[in-house]
């Protein structure tokens, strides 16, 4: 039996929305066969008021085995580093994930809030908000930089805005099936197999991407959204378009561009004016590039992709 | 006999952090107090971002009505920019909205709400049993189905916006997307599946045509008695356990009720204007006095806001919400005396505070007021009429009694497309101000936005919950939970069941309570709120 404590801070419960939409394994599915017991939920908790406080304090006392700690929306330390303007259970959030993560086996930051401290921790950042270990790219966050959980693992990150509810759920599965071992994790404690491909990879648009045929405006079918509507597919690390979202699509194959969530930069340029859904460009050449490519070797590349596109890659591809 | 207070930390299962005071004499609440507990500070946020940086940033207020808070942050930008919004992209932004309310029902009724028909209170009800059976959390057979089965429509949301939650497909001038055949037919397929295998099976017990027969109270109960499917399906099982544990006969709230209307009519709101949308919506809005027995429509303009007990040094006056300076006070200790919530009172200027959410609209929906083509519906105004007034009963019969009827609006919207036809016509970005209004499935959704040199100057929600969860007014009087949570019976109170009932009626959602505060110098932000 695997004992799953989930919790809130600066959270608007879209990771859990997303959780729910799990399928193979169904929410249900993870505790029926795989031996996942949710100690609490926000949203799903069954206690109120002093039975969850009692059931927390038994979890600090290691009076009950707490395995994984879920932490979900930013640790928010406002005002001046008390934390009081997210109180929960007649404390500070913060105290209670200060005293849970000193005996938790594993902590799983679920979406950006929890793993870079995501929109909440936007300029100005008014909350204070940070991520369990992370603040953006810079390590440390609120648990330190140091950090390891009983287990010896740093938090596992799992970004996104949300997280996709696969990427919740094996990662659950593989701690309670003793499996997490066998997982990789890149500089940003992302599970590689996640994360190391591109969310360009198996987008519906890669060919028009690669004759450099743009969509000029939204409610298109054809084109690339890279060069015009901001898209940041390329330089996106995540499996969007490989898993599709709700079993069906993905922001992209429906005509919207990647906003970068699984990235700790997210939202990008602050959402300054004139940064959203319109490509950054100098001299009409995108300031940012593919990783790995280098401005010489793109601007060479796009020249000759333009020369050799097929008429058809400028017309209506998805047709009706 | 003393008054005894109870401090109920969390409340849970409601979206967010809500907490609770409730003073108890002879048993039941003889007064009560809700206090929102989190802050995020959007409204800093969004002050002096680009135009459209609500599109992404406000469905992250909160993830349960993300399609809802994109729909009004996308009707408001259209209204600033003056655009205009090609027919297909109103069916389209529309069925987004239909389905993530869709999803919202089954996922709300056995998630948060019905597994507390298996707390321990129960088991002398003859009903017992059975609810076990069926509403037990992770294992009960209904609650099974009705999570998983949750996740269906808001595929349809994903052919239209990529995923859900948290596209951001709607945009000013119509949407991103372009549906081809393949996504109409998946999503008439996928909400043919919803219907062959919940709500008419496990739900209704009966069709869907059988069902919307039912136009009073007595139908109703003739539906009940009709067929053994109708009263063994999770709805008649339910409404017969309600009654059997008594949950007709408290939570009531304060008998006024607002909807702003939703679903703008595809022909009728092309070049959408803050005056025009009254009389453009397939839903209609509505204010119902129940004590008058009147219906009049809503307008942004009666909305009022007050901070007397709220954490603002903002005065005590009510003022329009694009009229306030928000001052928060930096330190948010609770005094009941005083401020006790990050939520700010709202009220209408000429009817006081007014409950939102499905109840509402359906009470609104009875009333004769409004355009002679606009959805009318006089069921639950007359089971509300014939059962005195409101309850928890009859809060949840609102609540999952509108899945039919927007069952019948996807219906439409998909018969509706017209694939050849334009989805988005690019507008002239411009400053001005823009209003924008939804109904998510807990309630009223509204954005002020204000758009000055090319970026955000001011922008203003109020959510649902705004309306809801609120604090004590000028003048003393409670909000509507705190209104509704008075004569709640306390049967046991180390586990006050019946005020998560009372709280979880409403399906409130807490995670909307922002405020601007710069805890460096005090000195007022942005504008931007929401609760």
């Amino acid at each position: 039996m695997t004992n799953v404590l989930w919790l809130q801070g600066g959270a608007c419960s879209g990771n859990t929305m997303s959780f729910l939409n799990a399928e193979e394994p169904t929410v249900c599915d993870l505790i029926a066969d795989f031996g996942i017991k949710v100690l609490w939920h926000p949203s799903l908790g069954l206690e109120l008021g002093k039975d969850l406080q009692t059931l927390l304090w038994d979890c600090i006392s290691g009076k009950i085995p707490l395995d994984i700690l879920v932490f979900e929306g930013s640790v928010v330390n406002a005002p001046n580093g008390t934390g009081e303007w997210n109180r929960f259970a007649d404390r500070a959030m913060k105290d209670w994930l200060l005293d849970l993560a000193k005996v938790a086996q594993f902590i799983v930051a679920v979406g950006d809030c929890a793993t870079w401290g995501g929109i909440p921790a936007m300029s100005p950042n008014p909350s204070e908000s940070e991520g369990l270990q992370f603040l953006k790219r810079q390590e440390g966050g609120f648990l330190g930089k140091d950090f390891v959980s009983q287990a010896g693992l740093p938090v596992i990150n799992i970004p996104g805005c949300p997280a996709h509810p696969d990427w919740i759920t094996q990662i659950l599965v593989a701690i309670a099936t003793g499996r997490i071992a066998d997982i990789a994790f890149d500089e940003l404690n992302r599970p590689q197999t996640f994360f190391n491909t591109y969310t360009q990879t198996g987008c519906t648009r890669n060919v028009h991407f690669a004759y450099k045929a743009s969509t000029a405006e939204f409610g298109q079918r054809k084109g690339c959204l890279f060069y015009d509507l901001g898209c940041r597919g390329p330089m996106t690390h995540s499996s969007c378009n490989r898993i599709l979202w709700n079993r069906v699509s993905s922001k992209t194959r429906a005509g919207m561009p990647c906003l970068g969530c699984t990235e700790p930069e997210f939202p990008f340029f602050d959402l300054k004016p004139g940064t959203v859904f319109k490509t950054q460009t100098v001299m009409g050449v995108p300031k940012e590039l593919p990783p790995g490519v280098n401005k010489k070797d793109y601007a060479l590349l796009t020249m000759v992709a333009k020369d050799a596109a097929p008429p058809w890659a400028e017309e209506d591809f998805f047709t009706v | 006999m003393t008054i005894q207070s109870l401090d109920i930390s969390p409340v849970g299962r409601v979206e967010g952090d809500l907490d609770v005071r409730v003073d108890i004499e002879h048993g039941r609440v003889v007064n009560a107090w809700t206090h929102a507990e989190l802050f995020r500070g959007f409204e800093v946020i969004l002050r002096g971002k680009d135009p459209q940086a609500g599109l992404i940033v406000t469905p992250r207020i909160c993830g349960i009505c993300g399609g809802s808070h994109l729909t009004s942050a996308s009707w408001a930008l259209d209204t600033a920019w003056e655009t205009e919004v090609p027919r297909n992209a109103i069916l389209a932004r529309n069925l987004g909205q239909i389905v993530e309310t869709i999803q919202s029902i089954p996922r709300y009724f056995y998630g948060l709400f019905a597994i507390d028909l298996t707390n321990k209170k129960y088991r002398h009800s003859r009903y017992y049993d059975e609810a076990v059976k069926r509403f037990a959390a992770f294992t009960g057979k209904s609650y099974e189905l009705g999570i998983t089965i949750s996740a269906k429509p808001v595929e349809i949301y994903a052919l239209l916006g990529g995923q859900w939650p948290h596209s951001s497909y709607m945009v000013p001038g119509g949407v991103m997307c372009a549906p081809t055949l393949t996504d109409i037919t998946r999503a008439w397929a996928l909400l043919e599946y919803f219907r062959t295998n919940w709500l008419e099976p496990v739900w209704l017990g009966c069709s869907l045509e059988r069902y919307e027969q039912i136009q009073t109270y007595d139908d109703f109960r003739e539906w009940l008695d009709e067929d053994r499917n109708h009263r063994d399906s999770d709805l008649g099982f339910y409404w017969r356990m309600g009654l059997d544990i008594g949950l007709d006969r408290y939570g009531a709230g304060v008998g006024k009720y607002v909807t702003w209307g939703y679903l703008a009519h595809e022909d009728k709101y092309q070049k959408p204007t803050i005056e025009g949308r009254n009389a453009a919506m397939i839903m209609k809005s509505g204010v119902y006095d129940s004590f008058a027995d009147t219906h009049v429509l809503m307008d942004q303009s009666f909305t009022r806001e007050n901070t007397t007990h709220s954490w603002y040094d903002e005065g005590t006056e009510d003022i329009h919400p694009s009229d306030r300076t928000t001052k928060p006070t930096a330190n948010n200790t609770k005094d009941f005396d005083n401020a006790y919530s990050w939520a700010s009172a709202v009220l209408h200027k000429d009817f006081g505070r007014l409950e939102t959410g499905p109840l509402a609209r359906q009470l609104v929906a009875g009333g004769q007021h409004g355009e002679s083509w606009q959805h009318y519906d006089p069921f639950i105004l007359d089971v509300f009429k014939r059962m005195g007034g409101a309850s928890i009963h009859v809060r949840q019969l609102a609540r999952v009694h509108e899945i039919v009827k927007l069952y019948r609006q996807a219906e439409h919207c998909l018969r509706e497309f017209k694939l050849n036809d334009p989805w988005y016509i690019k507008p002239t970005e411009k400053d001005g101000k823009g209003w924008g209004a939804t109904e998510a499935a807990r309630g009223s959704l509204s954005h002020w936005v204000e758009i000055e040199g090319g970026k955000i100057k001011n922008y203003q929600v109020i959510a649902p919950g705004t309306w809801n969860i609120g604090p004590r007014d000028g003048e003393g009087i409670r909000g509507p939970i705190e209104e509704a949570l008075i004569g709640t019976p306390i049967y046991d109170s180390s586990d006050p069941v019946e005020v998560g009932h009372v709280a979880r009626s409403f399906d409130s959602c807490l995670v909307c309570t922002v405020h601007a505060h710069d805890a460096k110098t005090g000195e007022e932000l942005a504008r931007f709120r929401t609760v």
